[in-house]
C-alpha cells in the first residue's frame, strides 16, 4: 500500500463505520418520525434565529495567527535541511521568528490579546 | 422487535436526568442531586441529552409551561417524573428507570403542537464597541443547569457579550419556604434555635453555592467534592468528620492559582457599593471580585464548622447573618443580590456572567417570602 | 525496521484507537466514581458505553431552520479526523503509512476539528451551540501555535517529518527528557483539541453543554466519541514523538508502545479533573505571551544540536 491508498482506505473505513452506525440507528430506533423540537432556551422558546452576525472580538488574534501559520509553511521544510544549510538556516529562521514575536509583543501592548 | 427492546432496556440502566427545580424546591433538588450522584446517573443540561425529566419541588402554576416545553423537546425514549418532596425522589427515579426500559417502538406523532412559522431573524444594533451587530434576545433561567432555580435574567446578546440585562418579572408562587434561611425565620418568630443548627445550615448553603460556582467554572470534580460535603453536613455529620475535608477543599479551590487567574476582576463589587445596594453577608464582606467571594465562602464555612458542637447558645437572628446576609423578612438579602445583577452583567461575556451570578448566588426562594408577607399584610 | 503499509494495519489501527479511547473513558469514570464516593467496579466504569445503545434507539430530533447537512458534516469530521490521524502513528514496529510528511499529516487532521466543531456549533441554529462553536475557534487560536512548535521541536531533533524517523532518532535519550517543555505543550494541545477537562470550554456547562447541547442520537455519540478518540490519538502520537516509540529493553516493541501510550493516557485523564475550564479570553494571553515564545526557544535547542559536531 502506498500512502495515498492507505489514507483513502482508512477514510473509507471510517466513513463506512459512521454509515454503519447511522444505518443501525435507522433500523433500531424507537420511532422513525422525527420530533419537532426547539433549541434549548432555559424553559423559554427562542424568539429569533440564533445564527446571526456574531461579534468575534478576538479577530485581531486571528491576524496574528495567520502570520504565524504562514511561517509554519516555511518551518516544516526547514527542519529537513538544518545541518545541510548550516548556521545560516538557523539564524535566518530565528531572526524571522524574532520579527514575528516582536509583532506579538506590539499587539499585546496594544491590548489585542485581551477582549473580555 | 427484540433487539430494540433489549437496547432500550440496556440504555435505561443508567439514564441521564434533566433536573428541573421549581421555586421552593431546594430540599427536593438537594435530595435529587445526592441520589443522582450516589447512583452515578448523569445530570443532563438540555432536553437533547436527557432520558428522564425530573421536576423537583412544589407545583408553580406560573412556571408550569417551562417543564412542559422542555418535555416537548425531549426525544424518545423519555419519561417525565415529578417529586414534590425529598422522600419521593428515590422511588420516583426507580419508577422512571423502569418505565424508560419499557419504552416501546411505535409511530409517535411528530406534529409540533406549537406550530412552525419559525422565529424572525435577529435585528442589528450598536454593540458595546461601536459596531453594528445582530442582537439576540435570550433568557437565562428559570430552568438552566447550575442556576438559581426560578431566577430569570433576560439578556440581549451580541455574539457572546451581554449588551443589556434585566431581571424577569417576579411570579406568584405557593407558600414560600426558603430552605437555607429556615433557622433564621424560626428564630425571628421567637422559636429557640441552637446556633449550631444555624451554623450547619449556613455552611451547607455556602458549600451549595460553591458547588454551583465550581460547576459553572468548568470544574466538575470540585463541584462534586463541595456537594458531598454539603450533603454530609445536612445529614448531621460531626465536625471532625467534615472539617478536615473542608480544609482540603479550601486548599484546592481557595488557593488554586488557576481558578484565581481565571476569575479575578470579574463582577467587581466594593463593600461600599454592596452596602449602598442593601447587600449584607459574604458578598458585602468580601468586597471584591469573584475570587474574593468564593474565598469568603470558604473561610465562613470553616468558621461555621468550628461551631457545630455549640448546642447551648441560641441563634440571635439579628446578630447572626443568614447564608446570604442579615435576615429581614421585609427585605430578604437575596432580593438585594438579584437587584445587582443587571448592572454587573451588562458588558460581560456569557461565561463571566454565569460566574457573576454563581458567585452572588441569590436564592429566588427568599424574595418569594417578601411577596407573601406583602400579600398577607 | 518499521513495517509500513501492511493491509491488516488498516482495521487494527482504528480498533486500537477505539480501545485506548474506551480505556480512557473507563479511567475517567473510575476517578469520578472515587471522587463521588461510589464504589469503583470493573463493570461500573464501563457504563458510559451505554451511550451506544441509547444513541441507536433514540428518536430523531429536528430543530427549526437547522443546517442539517453542515451540522452532520461537522459532527462526523471530529471522530473521522481522529481515526485518520492514526495513519502515521507507529505502534511497535508497524504503521499504516510511513508518510515522509507524517507530522504535517497529524497536524492537518487535528486542525480539521476546528472546522468540525465550528460547524457542529453552527448547524443546530441554537444560541448556546453557536457560542460553543466560536469558543472552540478562540481556544484554537490559543493552543494551536504552541502545539505546532512542539511538533516542530521533535521534527527538528530528528531533522525529519517522518514519525518513524523521529522515534528512531531518540537513541535511548527521549526527547521528553531534553525537550520537556515541548512534551508538556504537546500534552496540553492534546487536551485542547479533545476539548476535554480544562479545555471543555466549547462544551461548557455554563452554556448548557455548548456544541454538545443540541446533539442527540448518533450525532451525540459520534461527537462525544470524537473527543476521546482524539485524546487517545494525541497520547499515542506522544509516544513516537517524545518517548522513543517502541524502543525499550526486554519487551517487544508493541508492548513498549502499549505501556507508554497507556501511561500518557493515564496522565492526561488524571489532569482532566485537576483544573477548572481555561477560558480562551484569559488563556489566549498566556498562550501568546508565555507559551509561544517559550515554545520557539524550545525549537532553538534541537536546531543548535543539529548544527553541533
Amino acid at each position: 500500500m502506498n500512502g495515498f491508498t492507505a489514507a483513502l482506505s482508512l477514510l473509507a473505513l471510517a466513513l463506512l463505520v459512521v454509515a454503519g452506525v447511522h444505518g443501525a440507528a435507522r433500523a433500531l430506533r424507537v420511532s422513525h418520525e422525527p420530533l419537532a423540537a426547539q433549541p434549548f432556551g432555559s424553559g423559554h422558546e427562542p424568539v429569533e434565529h440564533a445564527v446571526s452576525r456574531f461579534h468575534m472580538r478576538w479577530y485581531t488574534v486571528t491576524m496574528l495567527f495567520l502570520a504565524f501559520d504562514m511561517e509554519m509553511v516555511f518551518m516544516y521544510p526547514w527542519t529537513l535541511v538544518i545541518s545541510v544549510m548550516g548556521p545560516t538556516a538557523v539564524i535566518e529562521m530565528f531572526v524571522f521568528l524574532g520579527v514575528l514575536l516582536s509583532g506579538v509583543l506590539y499587539a499585546w501592548r496594544e491590548g489585542a490579546l485581551r477582549w473580555a | 422487535m427484540g433487539l430494540t427492546d433489549f437496547l432500550v432496556r440496556a440504555a435505561a440502566r443508567r439514564p441521564s436526568v434533566l433536573l428541573v427545580t421549581m421555586p421552593g424546591g431546594t430540599p427536593v433538588r438537594l435530595a435529587a442531586e445526592r441520589e443522582l450522584r450516589c447512583r452515578g446517573w448523569a445530570e443532563a443540561s438540555t432536553p437533547a441529552g436527557a432520558d428522564l425529566l425530573l421536576v423537583a419541588g412544589p407545583d408553580c402554576p406560573a412556571l408550569r409551561s417551562g417543564p412542559d416545553r422542555l418535555w416537548d423537546d425531549m426525544s424518545r425514549p423519555r419519561v417525565r417524573l415529578r417529586a414534590e418532596t425529598a422522600e419521593a425522589v428515590a422511588p420516583v427515579l426507580d419508577e422512571g428507570r423502569a418505565r424508560l426500559g419499557e419504552t416501546e417502538r411505535g409511530p409517535y406523532g411528530a406534529v409540533d403542537p406549537r406550530g412552525h412559522g419559525g422565529p424572525p431573524m435577529a435585528g442589528p444594533g450598536e454593540d458595546r464597541d461601536g459596531l453594528t451587530l445582530d442582537r439576540l434576545h435570550l433568557s437565562l433561567g428559570p430552568f438552566l443547569a447550575d442556576w438559581p432555580a426560578g431566577l430569570v435574567v433576560r439578556v440581549v446578546l451580541q455574539g457572546d457579550v451581554i449588551r443589556r440585562a434585566r431581571l424577569g418579572e417576579p411570579y406568584e408562587t405557593g407558600p414560600a419556604d426558603p430552605f437555607w434561611s429556615r433557622p433564621w425565620i424560626r428564630a425571628s418568630a421567637g422559636e429557640p434555635v441552637p446556633v449550631a443548627e444555624a451554623a450547619r445550615r449556613r455552611a451547607a448553603a455556602h458549600l451549595d453555592s460553591l458547588g454551583r460556582l465550581s460547576a459553572v467554572a468548568g470544574w466538575p470534580a470540585e463541584a462534586v467534592a463541595a456537594r458531598r460535603l454539603r450533603d454530609d453536613l445536612l445529614e448531621g455529620a460531626p465536625a471532625d468528620a467534615v472539617l478536615p475535608r473542608t480544609m482540603r477543599l479550601a486548599r484546592r479551590v481557595g488557593r488554586s492559582r488557576s481558578l484565581y487567574r481565571l476569575t479575578w476582576g470579574i463582577g467587581p463589587l466594593t463593600a461600599a457599593d454592596a452596602h449602598a445596594a442593601g447587600v449584607s453577608g459574604p458578598a458585602a464582606r468580601a468586597g471584591g471580585d469573584v475570587p474574593a467571594r468564593y474565598r469568603q465562602w470558604l473561610s465562613d464555612t470553616l468558621d461555621d464548622m468550628r461551631r457545630l458542637d455549640d448546642t447551648t447558645t441560641l441563634l440571635d437572628p439579628v446578630a447572626e447573618e443568614s447564608p446570604r446576609g442579615r435576615w429581614d423578612t421585609q427585605r430578604p438579602p437575596s432580593a438585594a443580590l438579584a437587584g445587582l445583577l443587571p448592572r454587573l452583567l451588562e458588558g460581560t461575556e456569557l461565561a463571566a456572567a454565569r460566574l457573576v451570578v454563581a458567585s452572588l448566588d441569590p436564592d429566588p426562594d427568599e424574595p418569594a417570602v417578601r411577596r407573601q408577607e406583602v400579600a398577607r399584610g | 525496521m518499521v513495517d509500513a503499509g501492511k493491509w491488516w494495519t488498516l482495521p487494527v489501527a482504528p480498533a486500537l484507537l477505539l480501545g485506548f479511547a474506551v480505556l480512557a473513558v473507563a479511567g475517567k469514570t473510575a476517578l469520578d466514581d472515587r471522587g463521588a464516593g461510589r464504589s469503583v467496579t470493573p463493570v461500573g466504569v464501563l457504563r458510559p458505553l451505554l451511550a451506544v445503545p441509547r444513541a441507536l434507539v433514540a428518536q430523531p430530533r429536528r430543530l427549526p431552520a437547522s443546517d442539517r447537512l453542515l451540522w452532520r458534516l461537522g459532527v462526523v469530521t471530529v471522530p473521522v479526523a481522529a481515526v485518520l490521524s492514526t495513519l502515521v502513528i507507529p505502534f511497535g514496529n508497524h504503521v499504516v503509512a510511513d508518510l515522509s510528511v507524517g507530522v504535517v499529516w497529524f497536524n492537518a487532521m487535528e486542525v480539521l476539528t476546528w472546522a468540525g466543531l465550528w460547524l457542529a456549533g453552527w448547524g443546530p441554529n441554537a444560541a448556546f451551540s453557536l457560542v460553543g462553536g466560536y469558543r472552540f475557534l478562540a481556544q484554537g487560536l490559543a493552543y494551536e501555535l504552541p502545539l505546532m512548535f512542539a511538533l516542530i521541536s521533535a521534527a527538528t531533533g530528528a531533522q525529519s517529518l517522518r514519525v518513524t524517523d523521529i522515534a528512531g532518532a531518540q537513541h535511548g535519550l527521549w526527547y521528553a527528557v531534553w525537550m520537556p517543555f515541548a512534551f508538556a505543550v504537546h500534552l496540553t494541545g492534546v487536551l485542547a483539541f479533545s476539548f476535554l477537562g480544562p479545555f471543555a470550554y466549547p462544551a461548557g456547562r455554563d452554556i448548557a453543554d455548548g456544541v454538545l447541547g443540541e446533539t442527540s442520537g448518533v450525532d451525540r455519540l459520534l461527537l462525544r466519541a470524537g473527543r476521546w478518540l482524539w485524546l487517545a490519538a494525541g497520547a499515542a502520537m506522544a509516544v513516537p514523538l517524545f518517548l522513543g516509540g517502541g524502543a525499550g529493553p526486554g519487551l517487544p516493541a508493541w508492548a513498549w508502545s502499549l505501556v507508554k501510550t497507556v501511561l500518557v493516557l493515564g496522565l492526561l485523564v488524571w489532569v482532566l479533573r485537576r483544573l477548572p475550564a481555561l477560558r480562551a479570553d484569559r488563556y489566549v494571553e498566556l498562550a501568546w505571551v508565555v507559551l509561544l515564545p517559550a515554545a520557539i526557544v524550545q525549537v532553538l535547542v534541537p536546531a543548535l544540536v543539529d548544527l553541533g559536531p
